[in-house]
């Protein structure tokens, strides 16, 4: 593995870096590359929709790619913003299915919950940004209900899936890394 | 592998993209086209499961697509999008035997949802099919027959590897005889007095093919009501006959390599190891190299499972043994509808050697039992072949009709004026309304530059 392949934990707006520093810590330790925190977008206006008062995330995707620094192997952006894409009403997340970017929003996984207080929406988000980087890595969601890689359609979902691969994601996800690395 | 495949309809590019991409992130296979008309052509091409079809699109509209496509491709299934407005076509659409609609923008829980339905049914219904072809299979036995060169050289390497217990891929066209291969090693190979167990990867749906092969214990998922065997414990001192292996899901494949390099397995929801006692030979008529290209087949299985591989011949490279799998055919069929045919005509013979042959010894098969059954004298002539063209079919082929002729040529004027009206309709010698209501009689489409 290249030194120079780091994960990118980019903030938007008004994060708190304890969440920024924690998904960079797992990040690292889960998919085996360095990981560091940096902010990389100012803004997301440009994808703002004032009909749906949402962020459109597949234009920031294309923007947070684009503007990835030198030796990042995967960016993910983490905002406060309700993100939507248009044929779907929602999404706490999307990523570049095999690429180089993912985003995901806090704003519903986090409603309802003290943020800086709330170990279980610590988790959640966790669990989601390892998910959404999943999907740069190439892996679809699972049918393992336990799996990280798992589709939550609600947020107890979320709580109750482990905060691992399973061992057929594990195996995919070793495969990928080794076919991005040589 | 068994992939879910989709085709969105949309003509909103936007809308095609997020859908698309959403859906792939679920696992799909997803393809996207821009109208009713690109639709149509795409299913002429590719074989899909689900469409996801726009209601309202410009030139043929969603309603018009489902009708074609319910009567057509009847095994597709179809999911109507819709927009607030459109309600009232929606129902009508249901009417039509689509199997739902979304109202866009939609929940990703209901679209989720929705889909899983979708596959839960179909599951149900291959399921079925699946149960209905087992039972067949059970009731009938053939044998290999061939005198050609290629099926002398397929024999001596069944004698090859009859007394060894090395792993053997068969790969060959659909219906050159695979299973009867197969079959046909075990048959004359140590374990002949062991059990032969095929498995229909193909056939077998996903959600079961895990319990199919390895077995469940009592409780181990909610219609686990006894502990069962699974084919690979039941194929123990014999052979396991993986057909169509090339469509067996990825993570099976994770399962079957940990198999075939362990020599142990568990039952679902088990404990106890199980050796796995048995030789395998699997099949396939696609080509694995494409599919480990496509990142749809496992690399490590393949080199595991190709230890030993052979070449199923096609019909057409011999077809010199036409006259005698007929002649076989003639004879089982009879004896089993209990029919007084006795002959093939040599005009007859003669059509079934100048045939190509696509579907190969099945279809043959299946083409002397059809003229068993249609022939009303005791001699299959050519009319009761289902492979010779009636004088119908010719003159359709050779004669196109006025209306034909007419968008043809149209179509003709219009590709080489670029679409220019004016001077297509002076060409035409029609004024320029009589040529707008052709164009939209015949559904011609401008292609150019999209």
């Amino acid at each position: 593995m290249n030194n120079m392949d780091t994960i990118i934990v980019s903030p938007i707006g008004d994060i708190p870096p304890w969440m920024s520093d924690t998904i960079a810590k797992d990040a690292g330790k889960f998919f085996g590359f360095n990981a560091r925190v940096e902010k990389v977008l100012d803004d997301i206006f440009f994808a703002y929709d004032a009909t749906r008062n949402q962020y459109h995330s597949t234009i920031i995707l294309e923007k947070l790619a684009k503007n990835a620094p030198d030796g990042c192997i995967k960016i993910i952006a983490v905002t406060k913003e309700d993100l939507f894409i248009p044929i779907l009403t929602h999404v706490y997340g999307e990523a570049q299915l095999g690429g180089k970017a993912c985003i995901i929003s806090i704003a519903r996984l986090v409603a309802g919950l003290e943020v800086e207080i709330a170990d279980k929406g610590c988790k959640r988000i966790v669990k989601e940004a390892i998910h959404e980087l999943g999907h740069t890595f190439d892996l679809r969601h699972c049918e393992d209900e336990m799996c990280i890689m798992h589709y939550c359609r609600r947020l107890d979902d979320v709580d109750r899936k482990s905060s691992q691969f399973c061992r057929y994601c594990n195996i995919f996800l070793a495969d990928n890394i080794r076919d991005l690395c040589g | 592998m068994e992939q879910t495949r989709i085709l969105v309809v949309d003509d909103e590019l936007i809308i095609r993209e997020s859908l698309a991409g959403w859906l792939k992130r679920d696992g799909y296979h997803v393809s996207s086209v821009s109208s009713g008309e690109k639709a149509l052509e795409t299913l002429k091409i590719n074989s899909f499961d689900i469409l996801l079809l726009d209601i309202q699109m410009d030139g043929i509209s969603g309603m018009d697509v489902l009708t074609h496509v319910k009567e057509n491709y009847p095994d597709i299934d179809v999911i109507m999008i819709t927009a607030f407005g459109s309600i009232p076509s929606a129902v009508q659409a249901m009417k039509s035997h689509a199997f739902d609609y979304l109202l866009k923008p939609f929940d990703p829980d209901e679209l989720g949802v929705l889909i899983q339905k979708l596959i839960d049914h179909r599951g149900r219904i291959k399921e079925n099919l699946f149960l209905k072809e087992e039972y067949e299979q059970k009731t009938r036995f053939e044998s290999m027959i061939g005198q050609s060169m290629p099926m002398q050289e397929i024999f001596n390497l069944i004698e090859d590897v009859k007394d060894t217990d090395t792993t053997v891929l068969i790969t060959g066209e659909t219906g050159t005889g695979k299973g009867l291969a197969a079959k046909a090693i075990h048959s004359n190979s140590r374990a002949a007095n062991g059990p032969f167990v095929s498995v229909n990867c193909g056939a077998i749906p996903k959600h079961i093919m895990e319990s199919e092969l390895f077995g469940h214990q009592k409780g181990a998922f909610t219609d686990a009501k006894e502990t069962r065997k699974g084919r690979l414990e039941v194929a123990s001192g014999g052979t396991l006959f993986l057909d169509e292996i090339g469509e067996i899901s990825m993570r099976m494949q994770i399962d079957l390599l940990q198999v075939l390099e362990d020599k142990i397995f568990y039952k679902v929801g088990g404990t106890q190891p199980i050796s796995a006692d048995f030789r395998v030979i699997a099949a396939t008529n696609a080509s694995l190299e494409q599919a480990i290209k496509n990142r749809t087949f496992r690399e490590d299985l393949y080199y595991r499972l190709n230890v030993i591989t052979f070449t199923m011949p096609t019909l057409r490279e011999r077809k010199e043994d036409i006259p005698l799998l007929a002649e076989h055919f003639l004879v089982k069929t009879t004896q089993e509808i209990n029919r007084g045919v006795e002959r093939i005509s040599r005009d007859a013979m003669d059509e079934l050697m100048l045939y190509e042959w696509p579907g190969n010894v099945r279809e043959l098969s299946n083409a002397i039992e059809r003229a068993v059954v249609v022939c009303k004298t005791g001699t299959i002539t050519p009319l009761d072949l289902p492979i010779v063209k009636t004088l119908e079919d010719e003159l359709k082929k050779k004669y196109f009709s006025l209306t034909d002729v007419e968008k043809h040529h149209i179509t003709k004027i219009l590709d080489e004026t670029s679409w220019n009206i004016t001077k297509s309709s002076a060409i035409l010698g029609i004024d320029r309304s009589t040529l707008y209501n052709k164009i939209k009689r015949y559904g011609l489409k401008d292609y150019r530059d999209k």
